[in-house]
């Protein structure tokens, strides 16, 4: 999501130990704005995906069931 | 147009060919090619995105989900397997076991068992509580005690004749409501989803009283807790036919593939092949071991379209 961001000109993420939970994050950004910016904005561009997804499923599921009752009948 | 051509497929498809893969990662970022704008933006992702439901049943779910990127898909998988919460059997209080199973074994065992309850209806346990309260726990019951059958014919060697209650299945666990929990959940039956696991097997005069806590929790915590048998996705084959191909090379063409992936059409006396459905296929790559047929077909798969 962050790289999506045309601001970005790098973003990279590592694990520092698989039974911690911190990940360590580099974004650099063209010099415009400061790193964080992307960051958020990476962020609340995610949970609006993820809302989407979940109500796009939720009507799909909705839909299939409809459709399935419409079949035994 | 030629360049365009193979632009489209390097940003779309991933491309299977004999020795390796090419065109793995996502290369839709902004600033990768001149003249398209991948920049994020939200009203192309919705118009682009859909999820088709394939199948729906008890014990598995097949849908689609497509116009959305790898990782996206992936972080979905893996939060499936290890962050939605179930209930499972966490705390086993051993009142008497006289059986060959040990104690830690039937405790183990009884922890994998899955349990059918919504774990929404329930708390996490706190730290450091270790009685729990009714918000929290669900109580279950296993009491069973094998005996001899006296009605057994004098030389049978059947355990299912000689002994009564010698396996001890799933279904021997009773749900013991606690607290307020028989008014909260009147209609609810608590149980194990699979009535038919067997837990130990027993001989006259060995018996089983236990007492088990099932707390809600996390796959990530204990693999017990995960909701799924298994979650896994694969992207959309993509299958297409470079040349014409008919008559005998045809029908081994349609050899080469997962059966109802290729059809033979008869048009005018020749047989032609034809793609029918390339989502049933799994990509064997059997194709490839055949010379004359190898350079006829092109095995990709579509980016972003995960089955």
């Amino acid at each position: 999501m962050i790289m999506k961001n045309p601001e970005v000109e790098f973003c990279g993420y590592c694990i520092t130990h698989p039974s911690e939970s911190k990940i360590n994050f580099r974004i650099q950004t063209r010099g415009g704005i400061p790193a964080v910016e992307p960051f958020r904005k990476g962020l609340t561009d995610l949970m609006d995906v993820c809302h989407h997804m979940l109500s796009t499923f939720e009507a799909s599921v909705k839909e299939y069931k409809a459709q399935k009752e419409t079949e035994m009948d | 147009m030629a360049e365009r051509g193979s632009l489209e497929e390097m940003r779309s498809r991933v491309v299977l060919g004999e020795f390796g893969v090419r065109h793995v990662h996502t290369t839709d970022f902004p600033g990768s090619y001149p003249g398209y704008t991948d920049a994020w933006d939200p009203v192309t992702f919705r118009q682009g995105f859909h999820v088709d439901v394939t199948h729906m049943d008890e014990g598995l779910l097949e849908f689609d989900l497509v116009g959305i990127d790898a990782a996206i898909a992936n972080a979905f998988r893996r939060i499936l397997l290890a962050e939605v919460p179930t209930m499972a059997v966490e705390k086993v209080f051993v009142y008497n076991n006289t059986s060959i199973v040990q104690d830690e074994i039937l405790a183990h065992r009884l922890g994998l068992i899955p349990i059918q309850a919504d774990p929404r209806l329930f708390e996490y346990r706190s730290q450091g509580d270790e009685e729990g309260t009714e918000i929290d726990t669900l109580q279950f019951q296993l009491k069973i005690k094998c005996s001899r059958n006296p009605r057994a014919a004098k030389e049978s060697s059947d355990p299912n004749e000689l002994y009564i209650n010698h396996k001890v299945y799933s279904r021997h666990m009773t749900w013991v409501p606690l607290g307020n929990q028989a008014d909260l959940f009147p209609d609810a039956c608590f149980r194990p989803v699979h009535d038919d696991i067997l837990i130990a097997q027993l001989r006259p005069g060995q018996e089983i009283d236990v007492l088990m806590h099932c707390v809600k929790g996390i796959g990530k915590d204990h693999a017990k807790f995960s909701p799924v048998a298994t979650a896994s996705y694969r992207l959309l084959p993509d299958i297409t036919l470079v040349q014409p191909i008919e008559g005998e090379a045809a029908e081994k063409l349609k050899k080469c593939f997962s059966p109802g992936v290729i059809e033979i059409q008869d048009i005018k006396g020749k047989k032609v092949a034809r793609v029918a459905n390339a989502r049933l296929d799994t990509f064997s790559r059997e194709i490839f071991r055949h010379e004359e047929l190898k350079n006829m077909v092109r095995l990709a798969r579509v980016r972003n379209h995960y089955i």
